[in-house]
């Protein structure tokens, strides 16, 4: 099967975890908060234009890191709220569900972070985001016409991550 | 060997024992380079054709030494003299040495007597790349096209070298065709090689 | 779920697609001569060429995060000790060595045993300033700040200038915390 232009993404796809769920949107931003790509699947319901959602959705993710490090009970490394905290210290959420939706969220050390918004009945989708930083790292890191910290208009990108969470939807 | 085990000191590079051609780097640590070598000189351009040039002369320079590598290598130095033999060169030898493989294919020209092609399915600096629509129909395998004009060069067989999308059919991506246009000098020898 | 844990540069070299390292050594040789022909002047290509590395340094910090499994890099110390056991082994296939740390654990020696950028290379005259693997610091300073690490990295030792090995002294000067990138809220 020839589904990414031939090359092999290693590790392999996860199995999808949960069945007939329903990806809506997905967003990828880098450590300066730049939105390098936001993809749309199923979502009936727009409120604000794309920059302010960007914004509010990177915002929201930047709060509730600092909010879940500090309330951290059991490691001791979480700092004052409102105080930077270095890449990778601290705890780190990896999702959230409301009643009508699952927020699932990756940060690398390197600071881009992915999320992936999805049917709340969706299962653990950590290794699905693992999966998906593989394909940024082979067609959007690899690819010598992308020039870092621009919006990603890579065709292999788009369309293996299409394919792909298409797969797990 | 040098970049195997312990390093030595040589006075003269001409002392030093040639590698025979066996060490590895991760193809990762090509495609990083390789992107840093267009993204430099992208910024050295106005257009899509002066990068090809660019991209080309610094693949000249490679197929050069390549060629330079391989007849030393190859202990008897003989040099192939006619067309067909270079051409087969190019598209096995210097190909397995360079990207691991054979090329995919190797095709006479069917409107043009003087026209070749070397065609891959997935060439290896096309294997991450997508070319942007504003960027037209440039081709990263300009940089492989100049490698086959240095080798070509070299040998004694000049020629314009271009490289080119090739959409194949039950293909999602299209293939790279390398074609060989030879100098009219070099077809006329042939002529008289017979 | 437990944290998958960081692969050895070995398992990682072993399992990826390689190629023969004389394109990559012909191909960085073409970059270098392009560089001498624009810039002429070998101090700014020094320059560029830490530049270029810096920019590789940026991309290719994924593909090290990702292909590792490492999943934090707050203590320095840790993270040179990567750099020289993994970094360099599943890119380049070669190993580095870490030695002469400072004190406060801020400062510190990589010193290469192989090194594939300089197979058939030699200076001539004209290039003698030239620090011709100089890429490769800038690799090393741009992989260090993605992951929040400013550091300042130096030649100490070059065998293309007639020393013993190649040594790269890592400073690091500040760990950037992360900070909240838009200035009002609109």
């Amino acid at each position: 099967m020839q589904f990414f232009g031939g090359s092999e993404i290693s590790p392999s796809p996860p199995v999808p975890t949960a069945t007939a769920n329903n990806a809506h949107m997905m967003y990828i931003f880098n450590r300066n908060g730049v939105c390098l790509l936001y993809r749309e699947w199923n979502r009936p319901l727009h409120t604000l234009n794309a920059q302010q959602d960007h914004k509010l959705m990177f915002g929201l993710l930047f709060s509730l890191k600092s909010l879940t490090a500090k309330m951290d009970p059991i490691n001791a490394e979480k700092g004052n709220l409102g105080i930077p905290q270095l890449p990778g210290q601290g705890c780190s959420f990896h999702s959230f569900r409301t009643n009508t939706y699952k927020l699932s969220f990756m940060e690398t050390p390197s600071g881009i972070k992915f999320i992936l918004i999805t049917n709340p009945r969706t299962g653990d989708l950590r290794e699905t985001l693992k999966y998906i930083y593989n394909l940024y790292v082979e067609y959007v890191a690899k690819n010598a016409l992308y020039t870092p910290g621009t919006l990603i208009r890579c065709e292999l990108f788009n369309t293996a991550l299409d394919q792909y969470v298409r797969s797990i939807a | 060997m040098i970049g195997a085990g312990k390093i030595k000191q040589y006075s003269n590079i001409l002392e030093k024992p040639l590698s025979k051609g066996k060490q590895e780097v991760s193809l990762s640590a090509f495609a990083f380079l390789f992107s840093e070598l267009v993204q430099y000189n992208q910024t050295q351009v106005d257009n899509i054709s002066e990068l090809e040039r660019r991209l080309e002369d610094a693949g000249y320079a490679v197929g050069a030494r390549v060629l330079e590598l391989l007849c030393h290598r190859d202990k008897g130095n003989r040099r192939e003299t006619r067309l067909l033999g270079i051409l087969s060169f190019v598209h096995s030898t210097v190909w397995k040495v360079l990207f691991g493989k054979v090329a995919d294919s190797l095709e006479k020209g069917t409107e043009h007597e003087d026209e070749y092609m070397i065609s891959e399915k997935d060439l290896l600096v096309n294997k991450f790349i997508s070319v942007p629509k504003d960027m037209g129909t440039f081709n990263c395998g300009a940089f492989v096209a100049g490698i086959v004009r240095g080798v070509l060069d070299g040998a004694g067989f000049p020629a314009v070298v271009t490289a080119h999308f090739v959409p194949m059919e039950g293909l999602q991506r299209p293939r790279t065709t390398i074609l060989i246009k030879f100098a009219e000098e070099v077809l006329q020898r042939e002529a008289r090689l017979g | 779920m437990a944290p998958a844990a960081p692969r050895s540069g070995e398992a990682i070299f072993s399992s990826v697609d390689r190629v023969n390292a004389e394109l990559f050594t012909l191909t960085y040789g073409a970059i270098v001569r392009q560089l001498l022909n624009d810039l002429e002047e070998v101090e700014e290509v020094n320059k560029q060429l830490d530049q270029m590395g810096y920019n590789i340094g940026i991309r290719l910090i994924d593909e090290f995060l990702a292909k590792s499994n490492v999943s934090r890099c707050v203590d320095f110390k840790e993270t040179a000790d990567m750099i020289a056991k993994v970094g360099f082994k599943m890119f380049l296939g070669v190993t580095a060595s870490v030695t002469k740390w400072d004190a406060d654990g801020s400062c510190c020696s990589i010193v290469l045993e192989e090194n594939p950028l300089v197979d058939f290379v030699e200076l001539p005259d004209t290039c003698q300033g030239l620090y011709y693997c100089n890429i490769l610091s800038g690799v090393i300073r741009g992989a260090l700040e993605m992951v929040a690490m400013k550091t300042e990295v130096t030649w100490i030792r070059d065998m293309l200038r007639g020393d013993d090995a190649y040594e790269l002294q890592v400073k690091l000067l500040s760990q950037l915390p992360e900070e909240y990138p838009y200035k009002d809220d609109e």
